[in-house]
């Protein structure tokens, strides 16, 4: 009973950061959305614009799409090619499925120390925005947690591949991508 | 026997810029030198990554020697950064020079990562609009697409605002009225079509932008005595004139050419308007000082020897 | 080892591992690193894929792939491919066939504004699927023409395929989204013209369905002129020059918001549904852009493209034979992966060929993504017929199948109308100025 009882908390637990995850991600394509409407019609009927809000835009987009790789990675929703594994049997796809999670997994980890040095080396070289001069790094910092979130929501997705398969339910969006 | 080297050399502009092939010439010529032990293929158009990343790509070493523009990153590489003022550069040829000389006092320290082979310039560009522009007052309100950070400030200061573009989307934003003006040398307006869309041309050496051709740190070190002679003999300041003369010829060209283009209007300025532009735009140049500073320099020392240098070359305005 | 060999077990290692379902761009990125590691150096590789991965997500022009699909979402989920469908069906439903030509028609209204052709395909399996059988039309027909009706999706503006294309060949977003309208027209209008032949040859295939008063077809008109005045504010004002893409893009999402709240079409949860969904295809999308600019950077020091343009280019084919050969690997491809992927992979390799042809980029572009959506559709395999498959269980590929060749023989007449008239793409475009 106890057991029982702390493996669905656990779960829970998993589910809450995962819908976390999936809002900070959804929030931040609005701000993008947000900034650039603003900016049309602040330049269209206004003539005035929002300082940086070019810079600001760009660096909101690398956050959105790095939040984005966490929620996309741990719904199954990248683009891939289901040629084998439409054709194989429940076993041989359950092999396919951990390799697969296995490999995304450790590419997107050597991205995530790849992308911590480059944060790293923008803030030594003081790099800053174009009008008001504020430091670049703290935007790209918010987007490197996001693809540390995406090694944490992979590493939860391979566990439940192995262990609790029937806890995952993969949205196919990533076939409506073209 | 020196082993061989293979040099990746990494530029962001299309193929047929003229830096191109002067770059091409170089590179053949350290062949030739080093006896065939130093060859070298050239990357044009971002073939090797994009314009921003190229000091950081001679650093890392993905390319081994690249055509850097510091000025694409507001407060990176500030002593530099002065170059970029407006007024100081009259011409290309000569000011390439002043540059390189000037800047090889500050270039270890400043880019430490890499070896700064050469500095040079473009030939004087100006302030091209959809609208006129005469007097420094006019540009406030307007959004302009500016050369350099530098530049930025400057606009900033005049009350503009600034809009960010690379050079190929740069034709796009001023035809939707993204932008009112730009930043640029005479000649590459045609080259992407921006004089399609700018009709005004303020007729003075508004600005240049100092570029540098870097070395990866690593790889330099790896060649022989001889070899890193090869590097070192064309590293000088007479092969960064010699580089950045045709670019220069080809951009002091197109101010000719516009002026004799029907429905442009090249805006002449009194002696008393320039005064006034050169006042405006002071500002730009204390905030350009308290950067030196931060960064550890005596900026009014570093203003005067870059104007002294200048002067010495028959470059300064 | 030379180059040619390393970049020769890159695409080979790179094909298997797609094969296992390893994500696409996650298969590029890790192979072009392996191989520009060899190549170059362990450091230096590392290095890229930070440098790369940071540049191409904070690249404001690539705005325009979120904001175009953000808008196609809010659009969407706000319902509108139900009212487009009743609508059309509303002015044709009657005639016979006229349920397969108001498919194609509302696959077209749903097209102006969702930039997916297996998107479009997906929602009108769900939406005018049931509504044929109804009214007795075969499985086949039924699933055929929305697979071709889908394709619609890519051609005609937004279209993210179109936007990928741009991107990765530095052409003018929004000339290529303007040089898609007509080629998507006439896709359209040659859909009609399939039916109407397919009712003269066998009268008994299509029946005609209920007449609809004209006070109901003016009701159902209500419901539609929203979003298609707001595909018409987006693409008017990217074409007469008031936006860039990506800001179109944006007030295309804004305004798809407005208009959903307004209309009391969006609930809260529809609107983070919406929000999700676009950032979750957007990240889809970044991370092949991303692996496919780790792989161009591999295959540029290994200098294979420019090897493989002379190559082609000394075949003695011409230039139209170079043209029908590259279109025929496309539709082998076709069987392999979706339009994305082959776009991102293939396109940097052909470009240069392409271009040393002495083609336009702009109407190649229209060209490709015309040939990679038949792929889509062609047998033994293609993406649109497994997502009509996935929504619409009762049926088999080979019906889906049986029922879109007439529209597979359509598009091939089609391509070659493109090829021999470019000025049916390049018309708009060069009216932009
Ligand atoms: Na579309
Ligand atoms: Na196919």
């Amino acid at each position: 009973m106890q057991i029982v009882w702390e493996a669905s908390l656990k779960q829970s637990f998993m589910d809450r950061v995962i819908d976390t995850i999936e809002w900070l991600a959804a929030i931040f394509v609005g701000l993008v959305a947000l900034d650039i409407f603003v900016s049309v019609l602040l330049r269209k009927f206004f003539n005035t614009s929002i300082p940086d809000s070019y810079d600001f835009g760009r660096m909101l987009l690398g956050i959105l799409i790095f939040w984005g790789i966490a929620a996309t990675s741990y719904r199954g929703g990248h683009i891939t090619v289901d040629l084998v594994w439409t054709n194989v049997g429940p076993r041989a796809r359950r092999w396919i499925d951990v390799f697969a999670t296995l490999v995304l997994l450790f590419v997107v980890t050597v991205q995530t120390i790849t992308l911590f040095d480059k944060v790293r080396q923008t803030y030594i070289d003081n790099v800053l925005t174009y009008d008001m001069n504020i430091p670049t790094w703290p935007f790209f910092a918010i987007g490197w947690l996001g693809d540390v979130s995406a090694v944490l929501l992979i590493a939860i997705r391979t566990y439940r591949l192995v262990f609790q398969p029937e806890a995952l339910e993969d949205k196919h969006d990533a076939n409506y991508n073209e | 026997q020196d082993k061989p080297v293979q040099l990746k050399i990494s530029t962001w502009v299309p193929a047929q810029h003229p830096l191109n092939p002067s770059l091409q010439a170089w590179a053949d010529d350290i062949k030739k030198a080093s006896g065939g032990t130093i060859s070298s293929s050239l990357f044009p158009s971002e073939q090797l990554g994009k314009a921003f990343d190229h000091y950081d790509m001679t650093r890392d070493g993905i390319a081994d020697l690249a055509y850097i523009s510091p000025g694409y990153q507001p407060g990176r590489f500030p002593v530099i950064a002065g170059a970029a003022l407006p007024f100081l550069f009259a011409n290309g040829k000569g000011g390439t020079a002043a540059l390189d000389e000037w800047y090889r006092q500050y270039a270890a320290k400043e880019m430490k990562d890499i070896k700064v082979c050469m500095a040079f310039v473009h030939d004087p560009g100006s302030l091209h609009s959809v609208k006129k522009v005469t007097l420094p007052t006019d540009v406030k309100g307007m959004k302009v697409r500016p050369a350099t950070a530098t530049v930025g400030q400057v606009i900033t200061a005049l009350g503009g605002t600034n809009v960010q573009a690379s050079a190929p989307e740069s034709r796009d934003m001023l035809e939707r009225g993204v932008a009112d003006a730009i930043t640029f040398p005479w000649a590459s307006l045609g080259l992407f079509g921006i004089d399609k869309v700018t009709k005004f041309h303020l007729d003075v050496p508004l600005y240049t932008t100092p570029y540098v051709l870097g070395m990866n740190k690593a790889k330099y070190d790896g060649m022989s005595a001889a070899q890193k002679k090869v590097i070192d003999d064309h590293c000088t300041t007479a092969w960064a004139e010699k580089i950045a003369t045709p670019w220069a010829d080809f951009e002091f060209g197109g101010r000719a050419k516009i002026a004799a283009l029907s429905g442009h209007e090249m805006v002449k300025l009194t002696p008393d308007q320039l005064g006034q532009w050169k006042k405006a735009v002071a500002p730009a140049e204390n905030q350009w000082a308290e950067s030196v500073k931060k960064a550890g320099q005596d900026p009014a020392a570093v203003m005067n020897s870059l104007k002294q240098t200048l002067a010495k070359h028959n470059s300064g305005l | 080892m030379s180059s040619d060999a390393v970049a020769l077990i890159g695409f080979v290692s790179l094909f298997v591992l797609m094969l296992l379902r390893v994500p696409v761009g996650m298969a590029m990125g890790l192979v072009g690193i392996t191989g520009y590691s060899y190549l170059t150096g362990f450091a230096p590789a590392m290095k890229l894929i930070g440098q790369t991965s940071m540049r191409t997500v904070t690249d404001y022009t690539f705005g325009v792939i979120p904001m175009f699909m953000l808008m196609g979402a809010f659009v969407s989920i706000s319902g509108v491919s139900k009212e487009l469908f009743r609508a059309a069906n509303s002015f044709l439903g009657h005639l016979k066939g006229g349920l397969g030509v108001a498919t194609v028609v509302a696959c077209g209204g749903f097209a102006a504004i969702c930039g997916s052709s297996v998107a479009t395909a997906a929602t009108f399996a769900g939406v005018a699927y049931p509504e044929m059988r109804r009214y007795g039309y075969p499985k086949s027909f039924s699933s055929g023409v929305i697979a071709a009706g889908g394709t619609l999706g890519a051609m005609l503006p937004p279209s993210t395929v179109l936007a990928v294309y741009a991107i990765i060949t530095q052409q003018d977003i929004g000339k290529l989204f303007m040089a898609g309208i007509l080629p998507g027209m006439l896709a359209l209008a040659m859909y009609v013209l399939t039916i109407s032949i397919l009712v003269r040859v066998r009268p008994d295939l299509l029946p005609a369905g209920k007449a609809t008063s004209w006070g109901e077809r003016f009701r159902g008109l209500k419901d539609v002129w929203a979003p298609l005045t707001l595909f018409a504010f987006v693409i008017g004002g990217l074409y007469g020059g008031l936006f860039t893409p990506t800001e179109a893009g944006g007030m295309g999402a804004g305004g798809a918001f407005l208009l959903g709240v307004l209309r009391r079409k969006l609930s809260r949860a529809q609107i983070r549904e919406a929000l999700l969904q676009a950032t979750r295809t957007s990240a889809a999308v970044f991370t092949v852009l991303i692996g496919a600019l780790l792989f161009g950077y591999f295959l540029t020091i290994t200098q294979v493209p420019q090897k493989l343009t002379e190559m082609l280019t000394g075949l003695g084919l011409g230039r139209y034979g170079v043209l029908a050969l590259i279109m025929v690997m496309y539709l082998v491809l076709g069987c392999l992966m979706d339009a994305m992927a082959m776009i991102i992979l293939t396109v940097p390799i052909i470009f240069p060929v392409v271009t040393a042809l002495g083609f336009d980029p702009i109407w190649f572009g229209i060209i490709i993504v015309m040939t990679v959506e038949l792929g889509l559709i062609h047998p033994p395999v293609g993406m649109n017929v497994f997502v009509i498959k996935s929504v619409v269980h009762e049926l088999s590929f080979s019906t889906i199948f049986k029922g879109v060749i007439p529209f597979v023989i359509t598009d091939l007449l089609r391509l070659v109308i493109l090829i021999a008239f470019p000025i049916i793409a390049l018309y708009l475009p060069q009216r932009m100025g």
